[in-house]
């Protein structure tokens, strides 16, 4: 496995960041089927029969910040939009009550593996028994927001940019990212849609949905008559607009070796068909061409599940496959660079205990976190799970904040004292989930 | 001989900011239609008072014909075995619709104002089952673009799309869907803050009886139009905030209008429509005083949003916020296609220029309301200020400018057509580019960017004979479309 040094703290990440509105990619509030990638995926048909690929040069790497170091840690945050029903994917069923309000939609010992008695895997979930069997996976149950938020926005802002200490629009993943000068390609977001709130603030990333997007067109060198022409432009324009077109120069340059390393997945991995699949598939490019990526989000939306949940053959269920299937295949892929590389999954709520009119989930409070790869003490269920009640309005009480495991992984992973990501934030609980790098 | 090529007349600064930011693009046409209609404040103030007939617009009639299929043939089609024309394909149409519509209307102020009310009150463009009603609530919302927002949203709210979108069509009055009560307190009035749970139920249970005639689980014939059922409405006393109502009869009382009419003229709401409005049309920072202006005015006509439009662009901030916006995606790909000035026809293959505006939108990071959340796309700068929009943009417009992708279905001008007689200074060959494109003269920076793009020096003369008049045409217009002027609005 390979190590590193934890990063001295160079700069303060509390710089005033650009304000705006919300900004990330969720899923649509009634319907659990389409997202937005799709759309992203025929545009990438149609770039390749019509469109023109640039064609880079020998250019030499020229960074205002050093080269990348290679081989450091790197984190996936792997939103689930629109609030996924934990319950339904590491399920209670030890717990009767659990059984009574989920009914025919309960998941029953029948229906988990890696049960402990307690808690147990949704079978849809099995292709992650591997991870889980290595020790590799785990999860956390109860955890969430410190008080109940059932607004998508408001909840994913708060998720996102876990600072109640500020009123400046900056997330954890750039307060992060901010701690040292990484340049612009330390965080990466998995889409070129608008950078989700996590990633936003002071500290510069990129995204793309596939890495061949990340040239500029008709240039094939940084110093050839098109780069010449565009730095004329740019190069003395001020505000967000100038900062953005600067940062692409440079991006498009250090990004080489990604572009340079095989498209082909490794080690037999065979990614799930569809958005989440596509993304994790990138997200695995970017990993192993090692150009300083620490931190990279990808969605995977349309957890929205308010009618039909259908854990039997389902929604749930087949974004549960899908769900299994993308991890797995994500660190096949990966094999030994997957050593430094830690994958979370984050949702903004829960749902409620009962199941509505329409055999859906209404929105709730706390879900569960699954964790992966380097640095997880796995094989194990982490909760202080609540006592349930059996009333239309009963929730999952959240027992963990979320913040508590994220601090964790800045912590063992990124070696960053906590209060450096989540200002205002005293809980020194530790859950032993990840082991100091 | 100086710089300046003065082929191509031109609005004066404050004119083309006015028709700037109530257009998608000012083209010399267009221009043309302001000084004729006696200058950019005559000009907008007809278009408010224009109608909905927009003969540009109807150029692009019958070019996705499924659009104008009613919702119960749209849903029966989609579900028929192995059915091409699944609620994906045809809101894929409809975005391509909206991007060519914006492109060659005449009336752009009304499409302008369309968009900003369609991305308030967004119905994603990837929805099933409100795909069958979407068409028309593009439509409904054109048609009331220069309402009150009273009107503009019962419109939106009740309309069977949004029913469709936020579950209303699904609520009971056992277990009321708290989807759509919430967001039309949260999202389309008086935002978080001003109420709690309990008055999320009381919205929830206002809405019930609101219903869709429906054929979910069926490829029957349905209507999908909006209708009301007693049996299904919750009774007894509501509270939100200062509305209540008894509430005691099924019956469709008006309970849902006088609940709409009270969100409507809530101070709250004033306040939001007016930020959203002026971060729209003004800048991402309008001062406090400039929002409570537009507040007050939309509370003392009675929400009618024209009076405020004209308090905005009355304003001395809105007059000194030249250039402030970034253009959006959509925003870029209409404008580009407006300043080449190519015409695209009716598609017949998916490599057409129609269909393609909607690949280069995405390459930029947005199509149409396709945000897939009922908040609607970001409307600031910022979010559409990263590297990866900028990459996108240079794509699109290097694949524009050279003619290289779209290659069918669109004619471009020729390059003679662009060109000033010759010879002339390749500086004022850039002039009357930059006048025809980003309608003002060329700034020294756009010169020297021009002129490193293609090797040239500014004071090197172009005959019909030299590469400039040619193969560096392009080189020059990608230039021109990739300058910060170009990239706002």
């Amino acid at each position: 496995m390979t190590t590193s040094t934890p990063d001295h703290v160079t700069t303060d990440p509390l710089a005033p960041g650009p304000g705006s509105t919300p900004a990330d990619d969720a899923p649509t509030c009634c319907d659990p089927t389409l997202t937005r990638r799709r759309l992203l995926e025929a545009t990438a048909l149609a770039a390749a029969t019509g469109g023109t690929t640039a064609v880079f040069g020998d250019a030499v790497l020229q960074t205002a910040y050093g080269a990348p170091r290679p081989g450091r840690p790197v984190l996936v945050v792997l939103s689930l939009r629109g609030a996924a029903d934990g319950l339904s994917m590491v399920a209670p069923y030890g717990d009767p009550t659990y059984l009574a309000c989920r009914g025919w939609q309960a998941i029953g010992s029948d229906r988990v593996w890696g049960g402990d008695g307690f808690f147990g895997w949704n079978d849809d979930l099995k292709a992650l028994q591997p991870l889980w069997n290595s020790k590799r996976l785990a999860a956390v149950h109860a955890v969430g927001l410190p008080i109940p938020n059932r607004s998508h926005f408001s909840a994913m802002e708060q998720i996102e940019d876990a600072d109640p200490t500020s009123s400046v629009r900056t997330g954890w993943l750039n307060r992060l990212i901010g701690l040292r000068d990484g340049g612009p390609l330390a965080g990466f977001n998995v889409d070129e849609g608008v950078t989700p709130t996590s990633l936003s603030g002071p500290a510069p990333s990129m995204g793309a949905a596939q890495v061949d997007r990340v040239s500029i067109a008709g240039s094939t060198s940084p110093t050839d008559r098109r780069m010449r022409s565009l730095h004329a432009l740019w190069d003395g324009e001020g505000g967000a607009l100038g900062l953005a077109a600067r940062r692409s120069f440079t991006v498009v340059k250090d990004f080489k070796p990604v572009l340079k390393a095989s498209a082909k997945p490794r080690n037999g991995a065979k990614y799930p068909n569809g958005d989440l699949g596509t993304a994790l598939g990138t997200a695995a490019r970017v990993i192993r061409g090692d150009v300083g990526v620490q931190v990279l989000t990808v969605d995977y939306g349309a957890w929205d599940m308010h009618a039909n949940l259908g854990v039997n053959g389902g929604d749930m269920s087949k974004h549960c496959q899908t769900l299994a299937q993308g991890i797995a295949a994500f660190f096949t892929d990966l094999g030994q660079d997957g050593d430094r590389v830690t994958l979370i999954t984050v949702t903004e709520f829960g749902r409620r205990m009962q199941l509505n009119s329409q055999q859906g989930l209404d929105h709730g409070w706390g879900s569960v976190m699954l964790l992966a790869g380097a640095g997880v003490n796995g094989g194990r269920f982490y909760s202080r799970f609540p006592d349930l009640d059996d009333t239309l309005e009963a929730d999952l009480t959240v027992t963990t904040d979320y913040r508590t495991i994220l601090s964790e992984i800045v912590e063992a992973r990124f070696g960053v004292a906590r209060n450096k990501v989540f200002p205002g934030f005293a809980e020194r609980a530790q859950t032993g989930l990840l082991r100091p790098a | 001989m100086g710089r300046a090529y003065r082929g191509t007349p031109l609005l004066s600064p404050s004119d083309r900011h006015l028709v700037s930011r109530f257009s998608y693009g000012v083209t010399p046409e267009l221009a043309a239609r302001v000084r004729k209609a006696g200058g950019a404040r005559r000009w907008w103030q007809a278009e408010l008072n224009a109608g909905t007939a927009d003969p540009g617009a109807g150029q692009i009639d019958g070019w996705w014909p499924d659009l104008d299929d009613d919702p119960g043939r749209l849903w029966i089609n989609s579900r028929a075995r192995g059915s091409d024309r699944t609620g994906y394909k045809v809101m894929i149409d409809y975005q391509r619709w909206c991007l060519a519509r914006r492109i060659v209307a005449d009336r752009q102020p009304r499409e302008v104002m369309t968009e900003f009310w369609e991305n308030l009150f967004n119905v994603p463009t990837l929805g099933d089952p409100s795909f069958v009603q979407r068409f028309d609530y593009g439509q409904t919302i054109r048609r009331n673009a220069f309402a009150s927002y009273e009107t503009i949203l019962t419109a939106a709210v009740t309309h069977p799309a949004m029913l469709l979108y936020l579950d209303q069509c699904s609520s009971t009055k056992e277990h009321p869907i708290e989807n759509l009560g919430r967001e039309l307190l949260e999202l389309h009035t008086v935002g978080r803050g001003a109420y709690d749970e309990s008055e999320v139920v009381a919205s929830a249970r206002i809405l019930t009886g609101w219903l869709v005639r429906t054929a979910f689980k069926t490829s029957d014939m349905a209507s999908w139009d909006r209708y009301y059922d007693p049996a299904e409405h919750w009774t007894g006393t509501v509270r939100v905030m200062g509305f209540s109502d008894a509430n005691r009869d099924p019956r469709d009382t008006g309970l849902l209008g006088r609940y709409l009419r009270y969100l409507a003229r809530h101070e709250r709401t004033a306040l939001r429509v007016a930020q959203r409005l002026a971060v729209k049309f003004v800048s991402d920072t309008p001062s406090r005083r400039l929002v409570e202006n537009l507040a007050r005015v939309y509370l003392a006509n009675d929400t009618e949003i024209v009076p405020v439009l004209e308090a905005l662009v009355s304003d001395r901030e809105f007059q000194g916020a030249v250039g402030r916006k970034v253009r959006d995606p959509g925003e870029d790909i209409v404008a580009t296609h407006r300043a080449l000035g190519s015409r695209m026809s009716k598609p017949r293959t998916d490599d057409d220029a129609a269909q393609v505006t909607l690949y280069q939108s995405s390459l930029m990071g947005q199509t149409p309301f396709s945000w897939p959340r009922p908040d609607g796309s970001p409307i600031d700068n910022a979010s559409w200020s990263t590297p990866a929009r900028m990459l996108g943009s240079f794509k699109v417009h290097h694949n524009l400018a050279h003619g290289a992708w779209p290659n069918r279905g669109v004619t471009y001008r020729s390059a003679s057509s662009w060109l000033p007689p010759l010879p002339a200074r390749f500086s004022q060959v850039v002039d009357h580019l930059s006048r025809q494109i980003l309608h003002r003269p060329a700034s020294d920076r756009l010169i020297r960017a021009c002129a490193a793009a293609t090797g040239q020096q500014p004071g090197e003369t172009v005959t019909s004979g030299h590469p400039v008049a040619h193969a560096q045409l392009d080189l020059v217009l990608t230039t021109i479309l990739d300058s910060p002027e170009h990239l706002a609005r």
